[in-house]
């Protein structure tokens, strides 16, 4: 994400993204559309829920045991003919994929959807160095003809209208095109067509890569990561290294969650299994397979708090429930991963410091795990998370004295009783139709935006002591 | 850069400091995957109409077009109907002996223009030609390794005569099949995966499985769907009754 939108303070970009009725209008469709979906999808799947609880358990052994599984993937990858990398940095898997282009002469990349890829800023890399990279999938393809960023992490351009759309086609593909999303998707078939059969380089993310077969699965919908599997003569993938997974017992437990919570689909249109470069005897597929495992600080989550974010699927359910994410959408943000998972995730790639103010981007109402594939405890990292921002004095200063003293006023229970008392009395001037609103000093930053309500005439206590 | 024992290393330390803090466990394999894979054909031999009523429920569900024939002879009329209601002119399709039937010299006198994929075929001219072909082809002709009913879905071995653009260029995919390819369940795919790749002739096949679960379909502009932004706009499946 550009630096100039992170030198905005969260708050405001929060803010511009409130007061932008079409994104308003356009996340309230997609989010509730998507969380039906699921929830009919799931509805007529009673082994639905073991099977997730089935998942969650098949990550928490897989890590256990990473170095084992990485091992074997590698091994069986290269059994297969193809080639394995270990990137440690975003950087070195830049560099990797750059050296490809330069010794193989790569002019043309064509991209499907990953969000690895967007991690390491590879387009922008590989633009720099002479590369076309080609987005393919219908909403990536959107924003990198407007240079933008994606604002859901299953549906790139939800915050654009189809006119929008028209316009951007019409412009970039010099043509006259309708508002019309089928005749616009044909323009993009047409379009990218070509650079299917033109482009040198394939460039995947991974879903999941299966250690025992030397596996990298992808899962989607479009056709498009057929495509660049099966036409240009180079196929890199990019994978995080929590993808492995030991078996293809394994897989198909993850298959029959993973669509039904991203789209409510039984499967998605295309599950493409690719086991390294075309064989002996076969006419089509690439001749050279490569594999980047990318570390980029996720094993130092491996045994830290951040843990259960390793287990994360890129589904996207998380987005679509989160009255954070409802409200603001994926751009303010301002990383490569939004939403609850997406904090987490940010936290993971960029350090702690990066969401100082993201990790209190959440009511903490635990929607996101109710929904998560493999019930990642969202809520209670990012409460750890705020406790390391404030045992590292990352948190303003402001925040953190305030808490010290909320948590003496809890710890004591006559300084608790006392200080229902003094509120009762020092809240008087503020309360309005029952509310809370325009508290004083830094108190105010609250009320700014919500209402608080106010101490009861008589407390709980104080009812308790006279019902007894 | 980073070498492979330096990155695995680092893992593992970081692995070992988290000794026994979950107990979990990957999912039950089966002992011997041939033998599962086995029982598996013995039962759908008996089970394999519901499984059939079941993959065409699912299958219409997502917008696929079933059809039913009684052999492999009927086989061509019916890719031929296909063809013209979608007023195709030209066909690519599996080499023949990877499909079980030969449709080249009975849709050739409609007037249909029949390219197959030869066996063994595999020099650069041979695939560009054929890349070629299957792009400007309307109609692609596969068979397939399984069929799932719960999902509706179509899984591709690609290999020699079997290519992997031919279910995928074309505006319409059909693929045609017998009810030994049924399955029920994907925790069975699971098993039939685990098979083929314990299979000691793992090597005959090509490098790439499909599962296609209806045609191409995006819903990227405004959640509006649409079928056939990159691969297939339609796919039939071809039911043939006869063993």
């Amino acid at each position: 994400m550009s630096d100039a939108l992170l030198r905005t303070p969260f708050p405001e970009r929060a803010g511009a993204a409130l007061k932008d009725t079409f994104l308003q209008e356009a996340l309230k469709i997609a989010t509730t559309k998507f969380i039906d979906l699921r929830k009919e999808s799931f509805a007529g799947f009673p082994q639905g829920e073991a099977l997730r609880d089935r998942a969650r358990a098949i990550k928490e052994a897989t890590l256990q045991h990473l170095d084992v599984h990485l091992e074997r993937l590698a091994d069986n990858v290269e059994r297969l003919g193809g080639h394995v990398h270990w990137a440690t940095t975003a950087e070195e898997a830049r560099e990797m994929v750059l050296r490809l282009c330069r010794d193989r002469g790569v002019r043309m990349a064509v991209k499907s959807k990953s969000m690895a890829t967007e991690e390491i800023d590879l387009n922008e890399a590989l633009e720099h160095a002479g590369v076309a990279p080609v987005e393919t999938d219908l909403g990536e393809y959107i924003i990198q003809l407007a240079h933008e960023k994606p604002s859901h992490i299953i549906a790139p351009a939800i915050h654009k209208t189809k006119g929008q759309v028209a316009e951007l086609f019409s412009r970039e593909l010099r043509g006259e095109f309708p508002a019309d999303p089928e005749i616009l998707t044909a323009v993009a078939r047409k379009a990218l067509r070509e650079k299917f059969l033109q482009a040198d380089m394939g460039i995947t993310g991974a879903n999941f890569a299966v250690a025992d077969t030397g596996t990298v699965v992808l899962v989607t919908n479009e056709g498009n990561g057929r495509m660049v599997t099966s036409l240009p003569r180079i196929h890199v993938a990019l994978m995080g290294v929590e993808k492995v997974i030991p078996s293809m017992t394994d897989l198909v437990v993850f298959l029959a969650i993973l669509a039904r919570s991203a789209t409510g689909q039984k499967l998605s249109s295309y599950t493409t299994l690719v086991r390294g470069p075309r064989r002996a005897g076969e006419l089509e597929g690439p001749e050279e397979f490569h594999l980047i495992l990318l570390d980029n600080g996720r094993s130092r989550q491996i045994a830290s708090t951040l843990r259960e974010a390793l287990y994360c699927l890129r589904c996207g359910a998380c987005l679509n429930v989160c009255p954070v994410y409802r409200q603001i959408g994926g751009h303010a943000y301002g990383y490569t991963y939004p939403g609850p998972i997406g904090i987490l995730l940010t936290a993971m790639l960029k350090g702690n410091e990066s969401v100082r103010e993201l990790a209190h981007a959440s009511s903490l109402c635990g929607a996101c795990k109710d929904v998560c594939p493999v019930r990642i405890d969202i809520p209670r990292m990012l409460v750890e998370l705020r406790e390391h921002l404030d045992r590292e004095k990352i948190a303003p200063w402001t925040e953190r004295v305030v808490f010290k003293a909320f948590r003496r006023l809890l710890l004591s229970p006559t300084a608790f009783r006392l200080s229902a008392t003094i509120g009762r009395w020092a809240q008087r001037p503020f309360v309005r139709n029952g509310r809370l609103r325009g508290l004083p000093l830094v108190f105010g930053r609250w009320t700014k935006t919500r209402d608080l309500r106010p101490v009861a005439a008589r407390t709980f206590r104080e009812r308790w002591k006279e019902l007894r | 850069m980073t070498g492979r024992a330096e990155f695995i290393a680092r893992i593992r330390r970081e692995v070992s400091k988290t000794p026994g803090l979950f107990g979990a466990s990957t999912a039950p394999r089966p002992a011997d995957p041939a033998t599962a894979a086995e029982t598996i054909r013995r039962e759908l031999a008996e089970r394999w109409p519901e499984a059939l009523e079941r993959f065409r429920t699912e299958f219409e569900r997502i917008a696929g077009v079933f059809h039913r024939v009684p052999d492999l002879a009927a086989v061509p009329a019916a890719i031929g109907a296909i063809a013209r209601g979608y007023g195709a002119k030209s066909l690519v399709t599996w080499d023949p002996t990877a499909l079980g039937f030969d449709a080249a010299p009975a849709l050739t006198r409609e007037g249909l223009d029949v390219v197959a994929a030869r066996a063994g075929q595999e020099d650069e001219a041979a695939r560009l030609r054929h890349r070629e072909r299957a792009a400007q082809a309307q109609v692609g002709v596969t068979g397939a390794d399984f069929v799932l009913a719960e999902t509706g879905t179509l899984i591709l071995l690609s290999g020699s005569g079997r290519p992997r653009s031919t279910s995928l260029l074309p505006d319409v995919h059909v693929a045609v099949f017998g009810r030994d390819r049924l399955l029920e369940t994907l925790e069975q795919v699971g098993v039939m995966l685990e098979a083929l790749h314990a299979s000691p002739d793992r090597a005959m096949s090509g490098a790439m499985i499909n599962f296609i679960t209806g045609p191409s379909r995006t819903a990227d502009i405004e959640l509006t769907l649409t079928r056939g932004v990159h691969g297939p706009k339609e796919v039939h499946a071809v039911f043939v009754e006869a063993p």
